[in-house]
């Protein structure tokens, strides 16, 4: 049975600075209100496709950056983990591959997920910003209910403070 | 990372003065030693000359996107240059390329990198975007191209 607003909240993780803060705030909302924390990585597999298409990466160069991405993708959730470890909170990582705002959709559905947060956006510098940054297009297309994080030092502030 | 966000008018030259695939990419270099953005500039231009020889980067319809991943940068780097009259950059449909996109990225940051890159190759799919890059008369011109589209 549900017990409150919020019971399961996904951060997203792009290996940002402020999808970091985004991850701390998370820790502390998750602790505070009891609800059950999961962090995603989407490997942008897309995007590679889309560079072997364009013939700007050799075969080979896809498989390198492949690797590099995966092991991003190791790296960061496993940071993501420490935050939570530290402070006592249990967190589910989920390592994806593909079309990362497709893939973000998938997984709040997948895992009944009330709450997706984010870190900070980039400002807005040019038209397409919009329509390509894959966190804004994840806001747009999720079920859920969104929150941006911002502020890196209050929230680390809080991050601290929390037992 | 935006694209738009590695594009500064000091990165960026009009015209290309070189007639080579080999000036081309020195000029492009010494644009970003003279923006500060590099340091060693024989080192870039071994590590783009090195992926050149896997395959030329000179795509079709005039576009180039000459690029490595090298420790010579702390950061994601790019030099764009536009050539009017093209250059033969041993491009695969042969035509002269005309639009340079230079870039250099440390390692550790293949995702900025395959991100710039992609966004890149989504702009030059379009004919005009590129033929109003081909057209501009600064390096004022060409970051206000970008940051309109």
């Amino acid at each position: 049975m549900k017990q409150g607003p919020v019971n399961k909240m996904l951060v997203y993780i792009d290996g940002s600075e402020e999808s970091i803060t985004a991850a701390e705030y998370s820790v502390v909302l998750s602790k505070k209100m009891g609800a059950e924390l999961y962090a995603i990585y989407v490997i942008n597999t897309r995007a590679l496709d889309d560079l072997v298409k364009s013939r700007i990466f050799l075969q080979i160069e896809e498989e390198e950056y492949k690797r590099d991405l995966e092991s991003d993708a190791d790296r960061y959730l496993n940071h993501v983990k420490e935050l939570a470890t530290k402070k006592g909170v249990a967190i589910n990582l989920i390592k994806k591959s593909g079309n990362v705002h497709a893939e973000l959709k998938k997984s709040v559905q997948e895992n009944d997920i009330d709450l997706l947060v984010l870190g900070e956006l980039a400002h807005v510098r040019s038209r397409r910003d919009e329509f390509y940054n894959e966190a804004e297009r994840a806001m747009r297309i999720v079920d859920c209910s969104v929150m941006i994080v911002k502020d890196e030092e209050k929230v680390w502030e809080l991050y601290e403070a929390l037992e | 990372m935006a694209l738009i966000d590695l594009i500064s008018k000091d990165v960026v030259k009009v015209p290309l003065e070189s007639k080579t695939k080999t000036e081309i990419v020195r000029e492009l270099l010494k644009v970003l030693k003279d923006a500060g953005k590099l340091e060693n500039l024989e080192k870039a231009y071994d590590a783009i000359m090195a992926r050149e020889r896997l395959g030329s980067t000179g795509l079709e319809d005039g576009i180039a996107v000459p690029h490595a991943k090298t420790d010579v940068v702390d950061t994601l780097t790019l030099a764009i240059g536009i050539s009017p009259g093209g250059v033969d950059f041993e491009a695969i449909d042969g035509k002269p390329s005309q639009l340079f996109f230079l870039m250099l990225a440390p390692p550790g940051q293949s995702g900025p990198h395959i991100e710039a890159l992609s966004e890149i190759a989504r702009l030059t799919k379009s004919k005009a975007f590129c033929r109003t890059l081909i057209e501009a008369r600064s390096a004022d011109e060409v970051v206000e191209i970008f940051r309109e589209d």
